[in-house]
């Protein structure tokens, strides 16, 4: 019997090598793209077998042993594949056309990848050419006005990152960071990335699409993935780089010596008038104006400069047959607006590589080192570049008693400040090292081939941030002096995730298309602070001299301290997507978090659900000639924000210290309100559309969405203890309507364009929330904001002005002045007349009503891209609208009425019956009446801006004394041009709608090159 | 079967690392960085005075705009801060704003440091449970201490808004649901707390105690027990408190007025209850000041270079001034005021002011000059620090005074007015006690004092002070004192409106006094 079956199975193999041997050949030939280029890594396989090669370098590929009348099937990546017969050649050249339907289109999502057209959720996928075209330290900028639902609020502060919002916002904290999922691991801000290195971004904008990472996932999530190399592909060094100028744009204008003058004399101070004379007796008598001192500071002017912008990226990819890399470092060196030391800059090494260790065990290590150093502005300058009065000079030699350097102080004037912001410029020095460490190794195999894979993958993130604030010593005589002192602190974050995922995905009669996913996760975050502060620093004129080892020892008395922090995280989740025919989509996830941040629950569950109906796909619609692809979809889910401050659970001791007898005597105080909270949980409902038509070149998205922040932790005013605790105790509603149209135009291989305009509106409400008195305050007394059922979070609270008061008549035939009058306030002609909303007859402060958000009901953004041969021209622009800015700048009058204001409230303030009807007369200005917060100090702060405009010139294919040299892009990039807008600021981008000292964005103009080798 | 076996070990591997995470539950119970006050050792009782250190912290560390607010509407002084805090001087003037910030802060400040003091006292019951005999002592007179710095706060709380809670816990639901109490029943409350305390507190002056020096004895609680029934006009029970502390003879007056207000007149006999400041002498560091730059002149040239003025808040009034020179008052009104040029020329415009004693300049005793600034006249010249009592190196205005609450002149004052209302008196007669206080100021003896001249030695002698002759012209209704330099005071304007803020957050507080 055994020795039959071993006969039998030998001529079966000999018989089958006969078979075999009979019409073999050997096919070779090259792949190309539609451009004559070569394609290395394409895909060349005998249809119906598991034989196949890919292209090498050059496109080339060779298969032994083919059957003559067999099939190849050539398949590329964002191509269409091409099947052609053998026929018996021996030769076969491709050329593959680009897939232009991009119905295969992959995008990523949480823990791996979906076609584009399975989606259910809405995601916005920017890749890396928009995001190159943004010249930025913090690579999520480019955003800004090309994806619906996102808002991006400038920094101006070089090195400093955007504030960056998903349809809206979604908690009550201030922690509304961002999920930014590199490569795997977990990070709220991204500054330490070169954007050269992001193949793509995307954005997860539903809940459906995000509620897979549950834990953080509330304030929207943003999936980055670095480049990555290529199997069998020469090494392409590629540079890319440029270099620019920042300039400030719409420089507020201030009130001149003349102006200011005329305003202190018409305020009825003696003392204004007094500090004016003062100013003339010490500086002298302007030869134009003889009443106006000779003295003219425009102290924005003074304090602003030029900033000189320059970013350089070399980078190496490229793959053997097992092993694909990606090598690369990049300079990155910003200089700020503000004269001072004010700069950043960066330096990174990243390093991607993947191995097949086996046929089916592939492992890879990522990693990105980044070196950086901040010297932060000192944004009082900014401030006090606005009241400084112009009478004062920004260096006084009557000023003997200033060292070290004789700046003027305007208390020789008579003034309250000193109020020259030269000294905070130069007497501060603020360094921040920045470095970070993002690693990350897995192991990925295929348990069984092309259906199971599993992958192990660990990330780390260890950040180390060094601050040190120098406090040099100085004089501004006048009593204001200062010692010299030292704050170093050292923060060291060692965040560690591990992830364990498995992956399924089958196809069963043909139809029946399912991918299951499921995992386990793994967080430790660990964050520790040390921070010590020592004065009176020896040998303070030499910055090596600039450590705590040369503070007086005595200073450090209470002034060291140390935080720690420690949370764990601990999940489980899955993912399940079906399709039918490609037409009927189902998708699930659900995810299991728990955190020790919550001392209630610590588990939170995360469910969400999306369908979808691909209505091209059904037979009915073949007709329909138009439309190449329609998809109706919904989607819900739910998210948690754990990003939140832990919660104490029990009530805490800490330490105190008081003089008893001249000596320091320390003792302890204890909380008797304590936070217990558990998740903050956001609801989201999301229906869409996605249309593409007329041969892909239309293509519309549009989403509507409800998203809701259930248990938002909010504020509670404990009374009479006098405490603010944090409960999870609020509702929050953002809802809106997202659309982006597309057009598109390939007229010839010479010539296309792309046309694409977005908008979004937010409605941002809140619906809940537990207080007695109905309404969480923030923001100061003075301008109060104020958080009330039906109303936008930290909307600006206070009264409705109708007008100015023009003469007396006027007032005497208003009960509601009269009111005010017998109340014993003085109210004059060129005062506000307030609505009185309540209808009492007097103002009071239940005449306060809402003025209005900081957060846009309306942004927009478009884009124009133009290719002609070797010529490429973009542009993009963003605007929106809706928004209010509280100008706190003017309203420092209330505390310092004596000092400058912009030169608009200067020349258009009521000074006489008619001359206004929004702006007081400058003694009203200081009389507490027109004090109050009113839309008088509440701006809109809609704006249109062109966000960037960039021309692109390719040289292709030229020699050089007859030697082919390199393709090389040349770019030249306006970043914000031009921006239009209303408010009375430098810069209607405010990201919490306060303007006391925010820096102003510059326009950035660059010159770059790409070149390729 | 070799791959099966391998199919098993990669499916062991995959759970394996799949449920791996589920032996790391244990550490997602504790917090790191936070001690509990469950977790405090209360059996380690030597360390249950660092509840009672915890107290003296908690009342020591005032707002600078609860002495503000406390005392502005008084005839004695002016709101200054021309142009800042415009509703402040409008409260001066007894305009009231129910939103204006400063309520608010001073309500929360003082109910917030109430049931900070009553969570002292539980955290001291808590170390009492373990104590022995002698401890238990011990943590019963650190409970009084406690309460006798809660029954000031009350009194203050009652003085500027009437009705309001009595909070003895520090999770205080049910005594706020229980409503407000009427002003006479705080003030009986107070009196009653005092007579609770007064045994259990060391019989001695504060600054006599060793282990908390400038601590509350039992004449601080007798002295607030005098307060509360003066408020009461509980004439007889004034007295006998305040003979309680003259009968214990421990006390005296500061023999130099002027330096009572400055760094050598810290903690002295006289005092009774004392915040206390200090830079400790050194000129890096740590600090516990009080923040007394709005007390000081706006501009003014110290004689220590580099010593920081103050923000012009607090000035003393025309109407003192005047009242005070026509007194002959000299070293008290020297004390009292800080005169600028402006100021003494303005006083001049007056022709029965043309001619003013020497001490009346713009140079303090020690050297410090007071220049001209917009927002005031004059400033408080207790509240000032001659600029060569500040420690080198430190140039905060005032850093480092003490701030003396109660003070033995006062419980003269107070017992002198008691006899001349009718109270009997088992101590000294009237006339000595007010001929003690005028004997110190360099002023003549008087005899026969009726009610009226002791309120106007209580003018002179505790003008600037916490609001005293406000608290006092309320007491009496006597409004007229109050309706000076143009303003008019009637009833209505007695008491502040209960901040909105604080009205829409307790409903019990319902019935605005507005």
């Amino acid at each position: 019997m055994k020795i039959k079956s071993k006969l039998l199975l030998i001529s079966f193999l000999l018989f089958q090598a006969i078979l075999f041997a009979q019409n073999n050949t050997t096919i070779s030939g090259t792949v190309l793209d539609s451009q004559g280029q070569p394609l290395p890594g394409a895909n060349v396989v005998l249809k119906g077998t598991t034989t196949g090669t890919q292209t090498d370098f050059d496109g080339n590929y060779s298969l032994d042993n083919v059957p003559g009348n067999g099939i190849l099937v050539f398949s590329y990546i964002g191509y269409l594949t091409q099947e052609l017969p053998i026929n018996n050649r021996t030769s076969l050249d491709v050329t593959l056309q680009e897939d232009t339907q991009a119905l295969d289109e992959v995008v990523v999502v949480g823990y791996g990848t979906q076609k584009k057209a399975d989606l259910t959720g809405s995601i916005v996928t920017v890749n890396s050419e928009q995001i190159e075209k943004t010249p930025a330290a913090n690579p999520v900028q480019s955003l800004q006005g090309r994806v619906a639902g996102v808002q991006i609020v400038s920094p101006g502060s070089p090195g400093a990152s955007p504030t960056v919002r998903v349809r809206g916002l979604g908690t009550y904290s201030d922690a509304t960071n961002l999920l930014y999922v590199v490569d795997g691991m977990f990070y709220s801000n991204i500054d330490f990335l070169n954007p050269n290195d992001i193949k793509s971004m995307n954005v997860l904008k539903d809940a459906s699409s995000s509620a897979i990472y549950g834990v953080r996932a509330a304030n929207g999530v943003i999936i980055i993935e670095t480049k990555s190399g290529a199997k069998n592909r020469k090494p392409q060094i590629e540079y890319n780089g440029y270099t620019g100028v920042q300039r400030a744009q719409n420089v507020l204008k201030m009130a001149n010596a003349e102006q200011f003058v005329t305003m202190a004399v018409e305020s009825g101070s003696t003392a204004d008038v007094q500090f004016v004379l003062n100013a003339m007796q010490r500086y002298g008598r302007s030869r134009i104006n003889p009443n106006v001192p000779d003295v003219n500071t425009d102290w924005y002017d003074e304090i602003i400069r030029d900033g000189i912008i320059q970013n350089h990226s070399l980078s190496v990819t490229g793959g053997t047959d097992n092993v694909s890399y990606s090598l690369g470092t990049n300079y990155f060196s910003q200089e700020g607006l503000l004269d001072m030391k004010n700069e950043y800059e960066r330096f990174n090494v990243r390093s991607k590589i993947d191995v097949d260790v086996l046929d089916n065990v592939k492992v890879g290590v990522n990693t990105v080192f980044s070196n950086a150093t901040q010297y932060t502005p000192e944004n009082s300058a900014w401030f006090k570049a606005y009241f400084a009065v112009p009478i004062l000079p920004v260096f006084d030699e009557l000023n003997t008693d200033a060292t070290p350097i004789q700046y003027a102080n305007a208390q020789a004037l008579g003034y309250r400040g000193t109020q020259n912001p030269f000294p905070d410029m130069e007497y501060n020095n603020n360094r921040l090292k920045i470095r970070k460490l993002l690693t990350n190794i897995y192991l990925q195999t295929e348990l069984i081939k092309d259906k199971l894979t599993f992958k192990t993958a660990y990330n780390l993130d260890y950040s180390a941030l060094e601050e040190r604030y120098v406090n040099l010593p100085y004089n501004m005589g006048f009593g204001d002096e200062r010692i010299s002192s030292i704050n170093r602190r050292q923060n060291n974050y060692f965040n560690q995730i591990w992830d364990n995922i498995l992956t399924y995905n089958d196809t069963f009669d043909q139809d029946h298309n399912v991918t299951v996913m499921a995992g386990a996760s793994y967080r430790d975050e660990a964050a520790n602070q040390f921070q010590a502060t020592g004065s009176d620093i020896v040998g303070i004129d030499y910055e090596t001299s600039w450590y705590l080892d040369f503070a007086d020892p005595l200073s450090f008395n209470n002034n060291v301290g140390e935080n720690n922090r420690r949370i764990y995280g601990q999940s489980y989740f899955g993912r399940l997507s079906y399709n039918f025919k490609d037409r009927y989509l189902l998708y699930g996830t659900f995810r299991a978090d728990r955190s020790s941040k919550f001392t209630q629950d610590q588990w939170g569950y995360f469910p969400s659900v999306g369908a979808g109906w691909v209505i091209s796909q059904e037979p009915f619609m073949k007709n329909v000639g138009f439309f190449d692809f329609l998809k109706l979809r919904a989607a819900w889910g739910r998210l948690g924000n754990d990003n939140v401050p832990a919660s104490a659970g029990a009530n805490t001791i800490s330490n105190t210290t008081v003089d008893l007898g001249d000596t320091p005597v320390t003792g302890i105080t204890a909380t008797s309100t304590f936070t217990d909270l558990t998740w903050e949980v956001v609801e989201e409902l999301d229906f869409g559309i996605n249309i593409r038509a007329f041969d892909n070149r239309l293509s519309l998205e549009a989403d509507y969405y409800i998203r809701d922040t259930e248990n938002a932790i909010m504020p509670v005013y404990i009374p009479i203890a006098n405490v603010t605790v944090s409960r999870n105790s609020g509702v929050i509603r953002n809802s809106g309507v997202e659309l982006a149209l597309n057009w598109n135009n390939d007229i010839s291989d010479d010539f296309s364009y792309t046309v694409g305009a977005n908008f979004t509106t937010v409605k941002n409400e809140t619906l809940e929330l537990e207080d007695t008195r109905g309404y969480i305050d923030s923001g100061s007394a003075e301008f109060r904001q104020r958080t009330i059922v039906g109303e936008p979070l930290y909307a600006f609270y206070g009264y409705e002005t109708t007008g100015v008061y023009q003469n007396q008549a006027q007032i005497d035939a208003d009960p509601v002045a009269q009111s005010a009058i017998a109340n014993g306030q003085d109210i004059e002609p060129g005062y506000l007349i307030y609505r009185d909303a309540n209808g009492d007859g007097a103002i009071t402060d239940e005449d306060r009503t809402v003025l209005g958000s900081f957060l846009p009901k309306f942004t927009y953004g478009g884009n124009i891209g133009i290719n002609y041969k070797d010529f490429g021209f973009s542009m993009n622009f963003y605007g929106q609208s809706g928004n209010k800015i509280l100008n706190r700048k003017r309203g420092e009058i209330i505390f310092t009425n004596d000092t400058n204001i912009d030169a608009d409230l200067a020349k258009n303030r009521w000074h006489g019956e008619g001359t206004s009807n929004s702006y007081p007369s400058s003694a009203g200005l200081r009389d507490s009446w027109n004090q109050k917060l009113s839309n008088f100090w509440v701006e809109d702060g809609d704006f249109f801006r062109i966000q960037n405009i960039q021309l692109a010139y390719t040289l292709r294919g030229a020699k050089l004394k007859g030697v082919n040299i390199p393709d090389f892009k040349f770019t030249l990039t306006a970043e914000r041009p031009l921006t239009l807008f209303s408010y009375n600021g430098f810069n209607p981008e405010v990201s919490d709608g306060v303007d006391r000292q925010t820096y102003p964005v510059p326009a950035i103009y660059t010159i770059g090159v790409n070149v390729k080798l | 079967m070799k791959n099966r076996k391998n199919s098993v070990i990669k499916l062991a591997f995959v759970l394996a690392m799949l449920l791996f995470t589920h032996s790391c539950s244990d550490k997602f119970d504790d917090i790191e960085g936070q001690l509990n006050a469950d977790d405090l050792d209360y059996s380690a009782t030597e360390d249950m005075v660092q509840a009672l250190v915890g107290a003296y912290n908690i009342i020591a560390t005032r707002g600078w705009e609860e002495p503000l607010l406390l005392s502005v509407r008084g005839d004695d002084v002016n709101a200054g801060g021309l142009g800042d805090q415009q509703p402040f001087a409008d409260t001066d003037n007894f305009v009231y704003d129910q939103g204006y910030w400063m309520y608010n802060s001073l309500w929360n400040l003082h109910y917030g440091d109430i049931v900070g003091l009553n969570t002292e006292i539980s955290l001291i019951e808590n170390f009492k449970d373990f104590a022995n005999e002698e401890e238990k002592a011990k943590a019963d007179q650190y409970i009084a201490e406690i309460k006798v710095m809660r029954a000031w706060l009350h009194l203050n709380l009652a003085r500027v808004w009437g009705d309001v809670f009595i909070i003895q816990t520090n999770q205080p639901d049910a005594e706020i649901a229980g409503g407000t109490v009427a002003k006479n029943d705080v003030m009986q409350f107070v009196s009653d707390q005092m007579d609770e305390v007064i045994p259990l507190l060391p019989n001695m002056r504060p600054n006599e105690r060793t282990d908390i020096p400038g601590g509350v004895t039992r004449y601080t609680a007798y002295a607030l027990k005098a307060l509360a029934n003066l408020e009461m006009e509980e004439y007889q029970a004034v007295a006998d408190a305040a003979a309680a502390i003259i009968n214990s003879n421990k006390f005296t007056l500061y023999p130099d007025y002027y330096n009572l207000f400055k760094k050598p007149g810290e903690l002295s006999d006289e005092s009774l209850m004392e915040l206390q400041f200090s830079d400790y002498g050194s000129s890096t560091g740590d600090t516990f000041y009080h923040l007394y730059a709005p007390f000081g002149p706006q501009g003014w040239t110290p004689a220590r270079e580099n010593a920081s003025d103050g923000w012009g808040f607090y000035e003393p009034s025309m109407k003192f001034i005047k009242f005070m020179l026509d007194r002959g008052e000299t070293e008290r009104l020297e004390t009292s005021v800080l005169w600028t040029d402006r100021g003494i020329a303005e006083l001049q415009t007056d022709p029965n002011y043309a001619t003013l004693p020497g001490f009346v300049s713009n140079t303090t005793r020690d050297g410090d000059v007071i220049n001209d600034y917009a927002r005031a006249l004059f400033a408080s010249g207790k509240h000032y620090l001659p600029s060569v009592q500040l420690t080198d190196g430190r140039n905060n205005y005032g850093g480092g005074k003490n701030m003396i609450v109660i003070r033995y002149a006062e419980v003269l004052l107070m017992y002198a007015e008691a006899l001349t209302r009718g109270a009997t008196g088992s101590g000294m007669t009237a006339d000595q006690a007010v001929n003690l206080i005028r004997s110190r100021a360099g002023m003549p003896s008087v005899s026969g004092v009726s009610a009226d001249d002791v309120m106007d030695e209580k003018f002179a002698e505790l003008g600037m002070e916490w609001g005293i002759r406000y608290y006092d012209m309320v007491r009496l209704n006597n409004y007229g004192e109050l309706s000076y330099d143009g303003r008019t005071f009637d009833a209505s304007d007695e008491l502040l409106p209960y901040p909105q803020a604080q009205l829409d957050a307790l409903p019990t507080l319902g019935g605005s006094s507005d």
